[in-house]
């Protein structure tokens, strides 16, 4: 129940004809104009009678309900409201595109207003931000839309629209559920036109995606390729012809996504059963996902890779084995041949292919290298390529093996070879002489405040990082040619500024700064708050030139009045007294003013500008009149001022009415002066 | 799904920031050092040394990042070469606020991963987008790492702590 303010009663009469709630008790008035929430009708010409009223929207709408005083305020929409009504005409062009429905598009339109207030619009371009608050209301309603048809409507690469979705999702902690293929087969069936059929073509689809979900098939794909893959097996089931190249222009997917993941498919024991068997039986062992089967059977291959190597060795090394042996039984069999047969015999097996281990040594001292290696190979029973530093040593161990149990002779043998495979890469001597180094070093912080810490790093191997004199040339020329055309840029630019700045017009292009504003440093109040005006630049009315005079010292102010005509003599003892005094006008600093002044300069910096200006105009208006009679130019605050120099021992006051030093009580003085006219 | 071999691990980028203490000029130490380009319009320069093997982005302002390392010793090291080269063409480079800031990491743990599974345990920390990106993203909160989850069973970790972390988030 109403109670009255002001007599506490509790009979509060409300007229709602009038609009008025009364107190019975005192009799005032508790409200007026009140809203009421009837409704009223008119009649129309011709006897019909319409509700009186308008219809608002209940979001709003683009104007907020003026009661008649519309063209009082001249404010507009508020720019928050304009933003909302842009994205809320963009979503629905772009929903209705999609067949989406209101309700759809509403709670986009709150998904777009949470992110208009953690400022996630900033820096993204507003189609992205409303594609990806669409997309949140597809996935958080299950509608059968994909990001791919979003990005196909806008043209916009569908990676970027993920990203933006990604960063409100996070921001917005909106946890979409997982895309099921299933949610696409009937929009994607449908667009396949299977006309009467279309609902048996769906179910198996579905069973086949299941199948395949069981499978591990679709895990980490998109699941529009599955979708592709599942409908054209459907489809084929229940004969109906649909190439691949249908299904993926529905789909979306590559041609070869398709064929990959019928393949697969096909991998999985299910595409064994009949057609039959499959809508019936539901096989329960389960495949690994094919990337991971993927995987193992590299791993394997790997593996029999290495193992085959290492059997063929063995074999290669056995029947070489062989071979030598038989070769040599056959040497030692054969008749000498004595005389000249024999040595030609010897030379021609001395540069034939060589099969012992013996000629072997005398192969590698040959200068040519070519052979010498081919030699090495062919004994080894491997191709060049293979050879490399440690296989060969390996190699030659073995070889040796039988003769030699001395453990020098491959480090002798070592060197040998290396100078014959030419010079390694002296990053690889390095590395192997390197390793023992890094153990060793310590690598804690540095304690010694930034000093490099040369441990560890040899001096020599840095100077291979640098080039000799030629090598600088030769790069210098092939940088300069390539990066001419910034050269000339450079050159361009620098010439630019050289020229500005002789004409003086160059503007330096400072970084930008914050608005940062350097500390007023002044030595009195008055300094600071010349420069703390300038600065500001409060206002445009004030005259900044007047401000500076203020400044001026003292012996300074006769140039800048006009000076004292010869006075009558009356005048006389007044403007001497005055002048005796600080002659006291605007140019007069203020640290030599009395103490009067001074508090109110300190407290009040603000007024005294337009104080100025007030006080500006007056000396001049004042000055006028007296033609030419008046000897002191001070205007009204002087006198004010003398007056308070005079009253120096009478009590100070803090603040001075404006009147005051006005020069309110000079209207005396003013009226000397015209009584001396 | 068994499980086979233990799971392997292994460091495979480092990336850390150093500042040389001193403006470079860039175009001169490009022009002297050996694996060096300068790209004026970027303003950056770019030095590769072989052991270990890394890249280094040097700025005109003396600032270095360092990429490529295998381990946090490997990339100081590998940052203390390229300021030693710096400092034999006649520029006073120091060694300040040697900061690893990102490292990278990978792991196979030898099974299969179910992706929908996690993302539907793990809501608040994981993301997963198959449109977009086939593994699944999951952001732990402490040690504060991002894990790249592949259905194949491969992880691969990136965060900015030190080398444990990466183990004990195994």
């Amino acid at each position: 129940m109403r109670v009255c303010k002001n007599c506490g009663s509790s009979d509060v009469d409300v007229d709602q004809a009038r609009g008025n709630a009364v107190c019975m008790g005192c009799g005032s008035v508790l409200e007026d104009n009140i809203i009421v929430s009837e409704v009223e009708f008119v009649e129309s010409g011709g006897g019909g009678s319409h509700a009186v009223g308008q219809f608002v929207s209940s979001d709003g709408g683009s104007k907020a309900p003026s009661f008649g005083d519309a063209h009082l305020s001249g404010m507009g929409r508020e720019s928050r409201a304009q933003t909302v009504q842009r994205a809320k005409q963009h979503i629905s062009t772009l929903g209705h595109q999609l067949q989406m429905n209101q309700h759809c598009l509403d709670t986009a339109l709150n998904f777009y207003k949470m992110a208009l207030n953690k400022q996630l619009t900033r820096g993204r371009l507003s189609t992205h931000v409303i594609a990806a608050c669409i997309y949140m209301v597809c996935r958080t309603e299950g509608t059968p839309h994909m990001l791919l048809d979003l990005s196909d409507l806008l043209q916009v690469n569908v990676y970027i629209l993920g990203k933006t979705f990604l960063a409100l999702a996070k921001e917005l902690c909106i946890n979409a559920p997982a895309i099921d293929p299933c949610l696409y087969i009937p929009r994607f069936a449908q667009m396949l036109e299977f006309g009467e059929k279309n609902h048996d073509v769906s179910m198996t689809a579905l069973r086949l995606v299941q199948r395949m979900k069981r499978d591990w098939m679709h895990t980490g794909r998109r699941p529009s390729g599955l979708c592709g893959a599942a409908l054209l097996v459907a489809a084929h089931m229940h004969d109906f012809r649909r190439t691949v190249k249908e299904v993926v222009s529905v789909v979306k997917v590559c041609e070869t996504t398709l064929r990959k993941r019928l393949t697969e498919f096909e991998d999985t024991p299910t595409s064994q059963l009949t057609i039959e068997e499959f809508m019936k039986v539901d096989l329960d062992k389960e495949c690994d996902p094919p990337c991971y089967t993927e995987g193992l059977v590299k791993k394997k291959m790997l593996q029999l890779e290495i193992e085959l190597k290492k059997k063929m060795d063995n074999v290669e090394d056995e029947i070489h084995g062989y071979q030598d042996e038989i070769d040599a039984e056959l040497e030692s069999s054969r008749p000498k041949l004595r005389g000249v047969y024999g040595a030609y015999a010897k030379q021609s097996s001395q540069y034939g292919a060589v099969s012992s281990p013996s000629a072997l040594k005398v192969e590698l001292q040959e200068p040519n290298e070519d052979d010498a290696l081919q030699a090495v190979a062919q004994h080894f029973g491997k191709n060049l390529d293979e050879l490399t530093l440690e296989a060969l040593i390996k190699l030659e161990r073995q070889a040796q093996d039988g003769r030699d149990e001395d453990l020098d002779t491959p480090k002798r043998r070592g060197p040998s070879l290396e100078s014959i495979l030419g010079p390694m890469p002296s990053s690889a001597t390095l590395s192997v002489s390197r390793r023992g180094s890094i153990e060793e070093k310590e690598n804690d912080g540095d304690p010694d405040g930034g000093e490099l810490d040369l441990s560890g790093i040899d001096d020599t191997e840095i100077d291979l990082y640098l080039l000799d004199e030629n090598e600088v040339k030769i790069k210098t020329a092939l940088w300069m040619a390539e990066n001419s055309d910034y050269l000339k840029e450079q050159i361009e630019k620098q010439a630019k500024i050289a020229k500005e700045k002789e004409l003086g017009i160059y503007k330096e292009k400072k970084p930008r700064n914050s608005k940062k504003r350097d500390q007023i440093r002044a030595n009195t109040a008055d300094e600071a708050i010349g420069k703390m005006l300038e600065q500001k630049k409060i206002s445009s009315k004030i005259n900044y030139d007047i401000l500076k005079d203020i400044n001026v010292k003292p012996n300074q102010e006769e140039s800048m009045k006009p000076e004292p005509s010869p006075s009558p003599a009356k005048v006389m003892p007044r403007s001497r007294k005055i002048s005796q005094r600080i002659p006291l006008n605007l140019s007069t600093p203020l640290s030599s003013l009395g103490k009067r002044l001074q508090p109110f300069i300190s407290k009040q910096p603000n007024k005294k500008p337009a104080l100025e200006q007030n006080s500006n105009p007056l000396p001049v208006p004042a000055a006028a009149p007296p033609p030419g009679g008046v000897v002191v130019e001070s205007g009204p605050v002087l006198f004010d001022i003398a007056a308070a120099e005079d009253e120096e021992d009478e009590e100070e006051e803090a603040c001075v009415s404006a009147m005051a030093l006005m020069g309110g009580n000079d209207y005396g003085c003013d009226g000397d002066y015209d009584d001396g006219f | 799904s068994e499980s086979r071999a233990e799971p392997e691990t292994g460091a495979s980028n480092i990336v850390s920031t150093v500042n040389l203490g001193c403006p470079l000029d860039l175009k001169f130490i490009a022009l002297q050092a050996r694996n060096a380009e300068y790209n004026p319009k970027v303003g950056v320069y770019v030095h590769k040394i072989r052991e270990p093997r890394t890249t280094a982005l040097i700025f005109s302002s003396g600032k270095m990042v360092c990429t490529g390392a295998k381990s946090e010793e490997q990339s100081r090291l590998a940052a203390r070469k390229y300021a030693r080269v710096v400092q034999k063409l006649g520029f006073p480079a120091r060694f300040l606020d040697f900061k690893i800031q990102n490292m990278v990491a990978s792991c196979d743990v030898c099974f299969p991963i179910r992706l929908e599974g996690l993302v539907l345990t793990h809501q608040q920390f994981s993301s997963y987008e198959p449109e977009l990106f086939p593994g699944l993203i999951y952001r732990m909160v402490k040690p504060r790492i991002v894990l790249l989850i592949f259905v194949s069973g491969k992880v691969v970790l990136t965060g900015n702590q030190v080398q444990h972390t990466h183990t004990h988030a195994q």
